[in-house]
Order: C-alpha cells, then structure tokens, then sequence
C-alpha cells in the first residue's frame, strides 16, 4: 500500500515533516550531538582518573594494616611480580618472596607459620598523608606517604619510626599494583630519649637485617638520616601540578529545551558532581603537599601553594597577609632547608573537606600533630586547622590557613606533665593583623569552631558544656 | 495491486522512489541520532553512579572523622547524632549498646560530662581510614585507626564500622572499636600497658554481652577485614595460632 497512488504526497510529507521537524539536527544539533559525545569521554576519563586516586590510597593503607599484625605476604601481594622495595640505604629487594622476607626480618613474625606476629611485638607503621598523581595515560601513578612507626617488643624496647614512602604504581588488567617502592627511613629512635637525642651517623648506617639478608641491588643513592636534613627527591609523577588541579570554575550556558538540551543539562550535573569530588582528592594533595614542604623548611614551595592574597595564622602569632608575607611567616620556624638536628615534622590526617556547590571554594578542618627537635630538645604538638581553598582556574591554592594549638609539649616529660604555651606574635618579623581569636592552649582546653554542622543532623554545633 | 499501481506512475517513478528513499534515509538517520541519545543516556547515568560512590567514600570518611573531633572535646550530643536511630555500638570489652540513646549514655555516663574540661586531653584521632562503598549503594563500611594522645598518655585501636544511608543522609549503622594498645607517657609501650575493658568496669551497663573476647597488648586481636585484598580479590585470613600472639579471638 505504501507505493499506491499515495506513495508522493506520503514522502513529500515525510520529507517535510522531517525538515520542519528537526532541519537544525543537521547542522547545529549533529555539532551539539559531536560536542556531548565528547564531553562523555572526558567524564568518563575523569571518573577513572579520581577512581584511581581513591584505589591508590586504598593500597596504602591496606599495607599499614597488613604488616602492622603480620600479614606480611598479604602486604607484597600488594606489589607486582617483580616490584621492588628499597629499604633506606640497605639496598633493593626485588620480588614478592624477597619483599614478604624483608618485611617480615623487619617487622617480626614468621615466615613458616603463617600470618601473625609473636607475644609481645608491636609493628604499628601507620601510613599517612596520601600525595597522589595518576599520570596523564592513566596506566602508571605515584605516591609520596609518610610512615608513622611504633615498634618494639615488650619488655625489652619501643621505638619510633619516621620515613617517607615514594611509590610508582602500574595497572595491570585493570588492577592498581605497587611497581617500586622507595623507602626512606629518616629515623628509628629509642622511647627513652626519642629523636632529639639521636646522633650523627658516620659512614655505613646500613640495618643488621640487611647484612644478615643482603639485597638483589644496592640502594639507588645513599643519604643521611635525620639529625641530618635529608629530603626525599620529589617523584611526582611527570613534573606536573595536576595533584592539585581539578576542573576550572565552570558556568554552563543556557541549554536549548530540546532532548538534545535535556542531555546537555544532565551532563552539566555529572560534571559539576564529579568535578567536586575530583577537587576533594586535589585539596588531599595539596595540604600533603603543604606539609612535606614543611617537614623540610622549604618555605618558598609551601608559600608557592597560597593564592596571592590569601592569609595565614599560627596559634597566637597573628594574621600574615599574601603570599611574600606567608612565606616570612613561616621562616619563623626556622631557616630554609632547616638545619642539621631540627625536625619539623607536621602529620596531616582526619580531613573534612566541603567544596562549595559551584566548585570555586573549599573549607576542610584537618588535625595535625606535630614532632619537633630544636637544640637537642624534642618537642610534641597538636592541633586543628580550619582552612580555605579557592579554585584558581582548575589549581587548588591556600586562600586561608589557620592552626589553632591544641597543646605543646616536652618530649622526656610529655605534654601533660610539662605543656609549653604559644608563642606571642613575633617582633622580629610582625604580623599584618593580631589573631583573630584569643586562647590558651593546653592545658586549657576549648573547641575549635567547625566549618560544618553536623553531617548527620544538618543541626549547628550546640556547644554544651557541664 | 502496487505492481500496477507503480508502473502507472510513468515519469513520475523515478522521481517518487528517490523520495521515498530519501525519506527512509532521514528516518534512519534519525532513528541513528535517537540511539545516540538513548545510549548517551544510559552512558550518563552509569557515570552518574561511579561519581556517587565517589563522593559516597568522601562522605562516609567525613563521618567517621567527625566522630572524632567530637571525641576529642566531649561533644557526645553531637556525636551520637552521628549514629542512625537504631544503631549499635561495641567499644573495648564494654559489651554492645542499642540505640542512639544508649550511644549517649555510654558516652556521658562512661567517659565523663560533656563539653571540653581543662587539663583533661583526650585526642582521638582518625588514622589511615579506608572506607568501602557496597554494591547496594546505601551500605557502607570503614576501617580506621583511633590514635589516640591523651593527658594518660597513648591508645592505638582499630575501627571496623558500618554505615547506612538514611534520605541520603550518611550516618554510623554499627560502630566497634575493638582496643589494641593503651599505654602510659612515661616509658610508651616499653613494659606499660592497660588491660582491655570489661562490661562490668563501669556504669552503664551493656544490652548485650562483648561480641567478641580477647586481649590487647603485649597480645594481639585481629579484627576481620571488612575488605579484600585490593590486589588479590582474597579474604583475610585468621590469624595462625602458631605465629603466638593471639590470646583470645573470634
């Protein structure tokens, strides 16, 4: 019937209806189609990118709980056929049998009896401050880690740990892998005493373990560790900031009320939702990346990660004001580079990070600890920030960071016994503006105000006090 | 009927079936472009789920890591609203409190009066959280450290919890903290260790007995791994009763 004497006006009417109906779609409508398909990829690009972030820091963290109660080879299956573990100036292991060994000398336990670690042993080595970067073909990562030790055995020691992990990490059939890991022990102290009482070490400071089980391969470089200041060469991935970018402030247009708008409009949501987590991750970086700055007195790189006029407060020292005078500020703690015998060591952990709806601005409440060594003396410090971040065209800088002490303490005698209060504003180098809150540190006590209601109740801090 | 039909058409076949044709190309085209959106759709949305378990792992963790801060000053008002109406919580050997009422009470009667009190530290803070989002999307879970420095010194214990999303509204579904080392200031963990706490040690009182029991430092407790190995796709295995640490257990 279709090619009945009704078959002309039938197409000239399909012909018709098909132009009036949609004579944009093939022009502007197969360009629009061409620019959503697009947009779709990267959406997608991006969703793996942050993914990866997560699962990196979800392999870190799962070897912090694996050799802190033995699970040794559970730990170096965590690494690549043929990964590799350089432990401090000892040399290269190389393989999982050589890694779970390793590993296993280091942290007691047995290799013949399975998961677990004997009566009276302690291996805690927390692993913190993720500083992650996927690089650009989203097959390789890096990592920069910190390590918190608290090792021993009953009775007979406790000791601290402090390294830094450098990591390169593969995907292998779509499943992150540890490729090379760069342990850089900076040192194990004895309780009694603890870092601040450490000596130089001369010559080959190589462990027991490592004579007892010599490595595959010398350690790449040898270095000193603390009370000399060594830094750890800074492998980020290609030499890029992307472990701090996320996506530009971005103001869709106007979406036509079509089909084709109602695409557009739901991928504006997707990418808006996806972009505020992508800068969650950034702003993880970036306050890691403040920290290891700080660590090793290199105040110009850590001033470098605040906005221009962004503002800076420690404690009772007051306001400091852009980022030349951030940068003063923080030589307060010491010269650039630190000297030999200064530790500065600022742990970045428990973050709360609340981007902004539109992606522009961000607030996170972190806490930091503090392990410090000044003229033979060793020093503990606590605290919470409450800082701010503004989106600088796709890089995440500091806009506001505020410290607020918790408490300082003596080393020997611990903060409860002999607490230290803060510093007064410095003469030598003055503050732009008094703090903006009076307090006293421990062993006063008082909250630090939160960014955030409460993420269950929605209801604002009540603030009651018996 | 159509052979005829056609056929009289004359001059004009040509030019009908060069329309007809035409139109059918345009429909496929569009029939093409209405696939697209379809699967752009379908693709949009899938994306759509990934990026909210992205932001489901950056919500669960700023639950726990409230938690904390509300630890550190006696905030338990505050903290138990963190828990869902009929959540439960297992902390040390205290034994198992039901409800967000009891969470309070084992807070304010247990721990002490509410609000921050000079000279008495108790920071309690959230290590190496790795927070699990589960397929259902509205179940989760998190394994942390508590690492805590307090006026008495330290405490390294573990988290294992369990989270539910109540009108998208993340919030503690479950808590146990079983204990791992408590120690005094003076020597650290040298020789210095506090016994686990038991459901009688005091006020208030559990609903039900400890889950589980078992010893804290110089011994060892392996709370089970909510996950599996990220590389292997393995469960964790008990620990072995050979390696000698394990006093008590599941």
């Amino acid at each position: 019937m279709v090619c009945s004497s009704k078959a002309v006006p039938l197409a000239l009417c399909l012909l018709l209806g098909l132009s009036l109906g949609s004579g944009a779609f093939a022009k502007d409508d197969a360009a629009r189609l061409a620019a959503l398909k697009s947009r779709l990829k990267a959406i997608a690009e991006e969703t793996t990118y942050v993914e990866a972030i997560t699962r990196i820091q979800r392999l870190g963290r799962s070897f912090g709980y694996y050799t802190d109660k033995g699970y040794f080879g559970e730990a170096a299956d965590l690494f690549t056929d043929d990964g590799t573990f350089q432990w401090g100036v000892d040399g290269l292991y190389q393989g999982k049998a050589h890694i779970r060994e390793l590993l296993t000398r280091h942290g007691g336990g047995s290799l013949q009896d399975g998961p677990g670690l004997p009566f009276g042993r302690l291996n805690l080595r927390m692993q913190l401050q993720p500083l992650v970067t996927v690089a650009a073909d989203g097959t390789t990562a890096h990592a920069r880690w910190r390590e918190w030790g608290l090792l021993g055995e009953y009775k007979k020691s406790a000791t601290w740990g402090d390294a830094i992990i450098e990591d390169d990490y593969v995907k292998d059939h779509e499943v992150w892998k540890i490729k090379a890991r760069r342990y850089f022990l900076n040192f194990e102290a004895p309780y009694q005493g603890g870092w601040a009482a450490l000596k130089p070490v001369s010559g080959n400071w190589q462990s027991a373990i490592a004579r007892d089980f010599p490595a595959d391969a010398p350690a790449a470089a040898q270095y000193p560790p603390f009370p000399a200041v060594f830094v750890p060469p800074y492998d980020y991935a290609d030499g890029t900031l992307r472990a701090i970018q996320s996506r530009a402030p971005f103001d869709p247009p106007r979406r036509p009320d079509d089909e084709l708008g109602r695409l557009e409009k739901l991928a504006d949501a997707k990418e808006l939702q996806l972009a505020r987590a992508h800068s969650v991750r950034a702003i993880e970086n970036l306050q890691a990346m403040y920290g290891y700055y700080i660590d090793k007195g290199q105040w110009k790189k850590a001033a470098a990660l605040f906005s221009h006029d962004a503002s800076y407060e420690f404690g009772q020292s007051g306001v400091y004001i852009g980022s030349a005078h951030v940068e003063r500020a923080l030589s307060l703690m010491g010269p650039e580079g630190l000297e030999a015998g200064q530790l500065n060591n600022y742990v970045m952990v428990q973050p709360i990070i609340n981007i902004a709806d539109d992606n522009r601005t961000a607030k996170a409440r972190w806490r930091s600890d503090v392990q410090l060594a000044r003229g033979g003396k060793g020093r503990w410090g606590g605290g919470v920030y409450e800082n701010e971040y503004v989106n600088d065209k796709g890089t995440w800088k500091f806009s506001k960071l505020h410290y607020y002490v918790t408490f300082w303490g003596d080393y020997d005698q611990g903060w409860a016994a002999k607490p230290y209060p803060m510093d007064p504003p410095s003469t030598a180098i003055a503050p732009d503006r008094p703090p903006t809150v009076v307090y006293q540190s421990f062993p006063k006590l008082q909250i630090v105000p939160f960014h955030y209601n409460n993420p269950v109740s929605g209801k604002p801090d009540p603030g009651e006090q018996e | 009927m159509q052979r005829p039909a056609t056929r009289n058409l004359g001059p004009l076949r040509g030019i009908a079936l060069a329309i007809v044709l035409a139109a059918m190309g345009m429909s496929a085209a569009r029939a093409q472009g209405g696939t697209d959106l379809q699967d752009i759709e379908k693709q949009l949305n899938g994306l759509g789920d990934r990026i909210q378990r992205l932001q489901d792992l950056t919500d669960v963790e700023i639950v726990q890591d409230a938690y904390g801060y509300y630890v550190d000053k006696a905030q338990w008002r505050n903290l138990s609203e963190l828990f869902a109406e009929d959540a439960t919580l297992e902390i040390g050997g205290k034994g198992v409190f039901l409800g967000r009422a009891r969470v309070f009470e084992y807070m304010h009667v247990g721990l002490g009066k509410l609000g921050p009190h000079d000279g008495s530290l108790i920071d309690h803070q959230q290590f190496q959280c790795l927070p699990t989002i589960n397929a259902d999307g509205v179940t989760a879970q998190i394994r942390c450290i508590a690492f805590v420095m307090s006026s008495g010194g330290w405490g390294h214990n573990y988290y294992e919890n369990k989270f539910v999303k109540v009108n998208g509204v993340w919030q503690f579904q479950k808590l146990h903290g079983p204990f791992n080392m408590y120690s005094g200031y003076k020597v650290g963990w040298l020789d210095n260790t506090i016994l686990n706490t038991y459901p009688e040690k005091w006020p208030p009182w559990p609903d039900l007995p400890p889950t589980v029991m078992y010893l804290t430092f110089p011994n060892y407790y392996v709370e089970p791994f909510h996950y599996l190995n990220p590389v292997t796709g393995k469960p964790m295995p008990p620990p072995s009763p050979r390696a000698g640490g394990e006093a008590f257990g599941r």
